[in-house]
């Protein structure tokens, strides 16, 4: 496990990932010895399917805190890029029930996917060159983002529901090998792409060096406005994925369907051990701190808690991890 | 108590910090109504004695007596309640409050209930500042209000508490000729009264047109006390300077081969208030020194060369052609390296290991995707082999080594950089003896190697042991070029602080 961990984080003073791996464990054994059912493979892999979504947000977010830097529009971006997809399709294949041309049936998912990355893609740059831009706190830029999206969500969708009438499941219901959830792979695919980007690429290494010192970075040639501007962008982009998945899930879009993610993912993160002043952390910190909050869903349902028990326990394993790792830190 | 009493005694003050003695054995004394200056070249020990005296810092030994009682260390507040008030180099008043609550912030005045009563603070403000002869509204905002008036605030705050020992850190340094009158009549009618100063500045004339005692530290030691009346400025200068400890190194001037033609030229660099036309040329193979006091203007030029800082004026040319840089990425890719004063500040990314921060700029220079990991690692390790930085490995974080092996990372950093032109401001700041050595001799190397480098420094010694030639910094300007045998410690120092001219006529 240690070399595991090393391979991952590097080596250091025990952080918040190696705590993290002690509460997850303690959370498996508690929970399969209420109910053995909480091992079994296919609940195992609800669990992934259920954080899949979170997962490639949190990355996003991830990469992003690393340099220092925080968005908490994520949410309502989701939401608004999930209307904006949902509206698309039905707009496109005339749906409920309407006829259109087989070239239009065919070329309508693409162009949906297409221009919900393009959405994605302003999102992300509207963030990052008003936070570059304006200087200030990205924390309060994109609080107001966050509301101006959930407003802009609303007025578009005019308060009402977007059905796809079971169309466009295959991404988010859809199985591979009848067993594996295509969600998954993606989540998967997107921790693996972001621990590479972090370690391995130039970029994620003025990441780093932006979250660890701003002034410093710049002053040694990093075009530091540039890379934070690109974070952003990055960030919308694995939003815009996030919603096409989650809308191809639930199978309709509300203005507020994705809201949760935001706290949610800020939550996997920060649990997860990036240094909410940035600089620190990576993409197995992410990964981890999504699965806990993954669990702990699943282990109080599993145990027959209380379902509404959960933001609660969330909130409390989120101040005993930062005030456990702060300790420790303290110490050496 | 007579006229001749001592106010302040301090017996054998020791303070030390890791790698230096600030104060070593240091007995100061000041009697009732004298006005005493403090005189010594930077890292001399002024601050860390003021601040002994102010209860910011603790002694290690010695003891301090005050108004006949003896001490071992004060705490701020006992300070205070003693009678004792510092005014410091920095303003430290609150921006958005108002000149009286300002004036009375650590007490202000209330009614019943404790609600401020604003009425009596501003009249008592009001009052001060009449019997100060200070004409500055005490219901005005502090952030609409001149640098001057500023100053003089936090020299009237002063005085809203019982007041017997006032210290002054470089008063003068943001006060106009009339603020300066003001602050020269007030020290005068208190003096009478009983008053007692410490006075810090570098400005020779000041002292000697105020003061009626100067007492001259230099690395942490006090080397003399005159009195004023009897002693000539270049009595003092020589003391500040001293038997010079520069021959722990001296560069070989002789041996590297010889610069070669002008090849960096800085031509015209303004910026309002700051820099003032400034312009010097550097020659291939050339370490060129830029001395002056702090805040004249030095660390700002080297800013607005690299393209950190808007300029209003000013070009840079290398072999004839133009490479004025528009902002840092720019600078590096035309090859020129810039290790700041702050090391911390805008130098080092502490929470990273060594290797990160060593290769940051060469990966910055470069345009690939990946990063080049065998390849960083292999250099990085080499060159810290080269400059010896104590590291167990180039894993370790910045954050856990030295100040001295922190600065040998800035210096591989802009090494691995490959840069033709290098600005190195304040290299030996915080760094212990040893590697200081190791710094300079790091400094003579890239020299051989043909590289343009611009040296600032505080240091005279330093400037004197390493430069070719020396440029002099005052207000902003730059004012002489020492060459060949003029660059002298005694020599930079005149220039610093402008007394020169005096001199010469003495």
């Amino acid at each position: 496990m240690k070399r595991f961990t090393s391979f991952f984080m590097g080596k250091g003073p025990i952080g918040q990932s190696q705590i993290l791996i002690i509460l997850i464990f303690i959370i498996v054994i508690v929970a399969t010895l209420v109910n053995r059912r909480f091992v079994h493979p296919q609940n195992i892999i609800n669990i992934f399917q259920q954080i899949a979504i979170l997962g490639i947000v949190a990355s996003g977010v991830g990469m992003l805190l690393v340099s220092g830097h925080i968005d908490i529009s994520v949410g309502s971006q989701v939401s608004l890029m999930g209307a904006a997809f949902a509206m698309m399709i039905q707009r496109m294949l005339a749906l409920p029930g309407g006829e259109v041309e087989s070239w239009r049936q065919f070329m309508t998912y693409p162009v949906a996917i297409g221009l919900t990355f393009g959405f994605g893609f302003c999102l992300g740059l509207a963030n990052g060159i008003t936070v570059v831009k304006s200087r200030a706190s990205s924390f309060i830029i994109t609080l107001g983002f966050m509301s101006a999206y959930h407003g802009l969500a609303l007025l578009v969708t005019g308060g009402a529901s977007y059905m796809l009438f079971g169309r466009f499941e295959l991404l988010g219901r859809g199985r591979v090998f009848f067993y594996i959830p295509v969600s998954i792979l993606f989540f998967f695919g997107i921790v693996i792409v972001a621990h590479i980007i972090l370690k391995y690429f130039r970029y994620g290494r003025f990441l780093y060096a932006i979250g660890s010192n701003r002034k410093a970075a710049y002053v040694s040639g990093i075009n530091t406005d540039r890379v934070i501007i690109k974070s952003y962008i990055m960030v919308g982009l694995l939003n815009a994925l996030a919603a096409i998945i989650l809308i191809s899930r639930v199978g309709t879009a509300l203005a507020t369907t994705g809201d949760a993610y935001a706290l949610d993912a800020l939550a996997a993160v920060i649990v997860g051990g990036v240094a909410l002043t940035g600089g620190k952390g990576g993409a197995l910190n992410v990964f981890l701190g999504v699965v806990l909050i993954g669990l702990i869903g699943n282990a109080l349902i599993i145990m027959n808690v209380n379902p509404y028990v959960r933001d609660l326990v969330i909130g409390l394993i989120i101040i005993i991890a930062v005030t456990l790792s702060q300790l420790s830190e303290r110490q050496s | 108590m007579g006229r001749y009493e001592n106010i302040l005694t301090t017996t054998k003050l020791c303070k030390n910090y890791p790698g230096v003695r600030a104060l070593d054995s240091v007995d100061f004394d000041l009697r009732y109504g004298e006005v005493h200056a403090l005189v010594g070249q930077n890292g001399a020990g002024k601050s860390t004695l003021i601040e002994i005296i102010a209860g910011s810092i603790h002694p290690d030994s010695g003891s301090i007596s005050f108004d006949k009682d003896s001490y071992v260390s004060f705490d701020p507040w006992q300070s205070i309640a003693l009678g004792i008030q510092t005014v410091h180099q920095e303003n430290q008043l609150v921006e958005e409050l108002t000149v009286a609550e300002n004036m009375y912030l650590y007490d202000l005045p209330t009614r019943k209930g404790g609600i401020v009563h604003y009425g009596d603070c501003i009249q008592r403000a009001s009052q001060l500042m009449k019997d100060l002869g200070m004409d500055i509204k005490p219901e005005k905002r502090v952030a609409n209000l001149s640098f001057v008036k500023k100053k003089l605030i936090s020299i009237a705050k002063a005085f809203t508490r019982p007041l017997k020992l006032l210290i002054l850190d470089e008063p003068t340094a943001s006060l106009d000729g009339h603020g300066k009158d003001i602050l020269f009549r007030v020290i005068k009618e208190h003096k009478v009264r009983g008053l007692s100063v410490i006075y810090i500045s570098h400005n020779l004339y000041e002292i000697f047109e105020i003061c009626d005692r100067v007492t001259v530290l230099k690395d942490g030691k006090k080397v003399a006390t005159h009195k004023v009346k009897d002693v000539s400025m270049r009595d003092v200068v020589r003391n500040m300077i001293g038997s010079s400890q520069s021959t722990l190194y001296r560069r070989d001037k002789g041996v590297s081969p010889p610069p070669g033609t002008e090849v960096l030229e800085v031509e015209k660099y303004s910026r309002k208030d700051v820099v003032h036309n400034v312009s010097f040329q550097v020659r291939k193979g050339e370490i060129f020194g830029l001395a002056g006091l702090v805040g004249s203007g030095r660390t700002e030029l080297a800013r607005l060369i690299f393209g950190l800082d808007p300029k209003d004026s000013g070009r840079l040319l290398y072999n004839g052609q133009e490479i004025t840089p528009k902002n840092s990425y720019d600078a590096i890719r035309k090859g020129i390296g810039y290790l700041t004063e702050d090391r911390k500040g805008d130098g080092l990314l502490l929470s990273r290991p060594v290797v990160e921060n060593a290769s940051l700029v060469a990966l910055a220079k470069d345009k690939n995707v990946f990063l080049p990991l065998p390849r960083e690692r292999r250099d990085v390790n080499t060159i810290s082999k080269q400059l010896n930085i104590k590291t167990p490995t180039i894993e370790q974080l910045v954050i856990n080594l030295s100040g001295g092996n922190q600065q040998k990372v800035v210096i591989a950093k802009w090494l691995l950089a490959a840069s033709e032109i290098l600005i190195i401001d304040e290299p030996t700041v915080g760094v212990d003896v040893g590697a200081k050595v190791e710094i300079y001799r790091m400094i003579d190397e890239l020299a051989r190697q043909r590289k343009s480098i611009i040296m600032i420094s505080s240091d005279n010694p330093e400037l004197e042991a390493v430069c070719d030639r020396v440029g002099v910094m005052r207000n902003g300007e730059l004012v002489t070029v020492l060459e060949g045998d003029e660059v002298t410690e005694e020599n930079i120092l005149h220039h610093t602080i402008g007394v020169f001219d005096e001199m010469e006529v003495k």
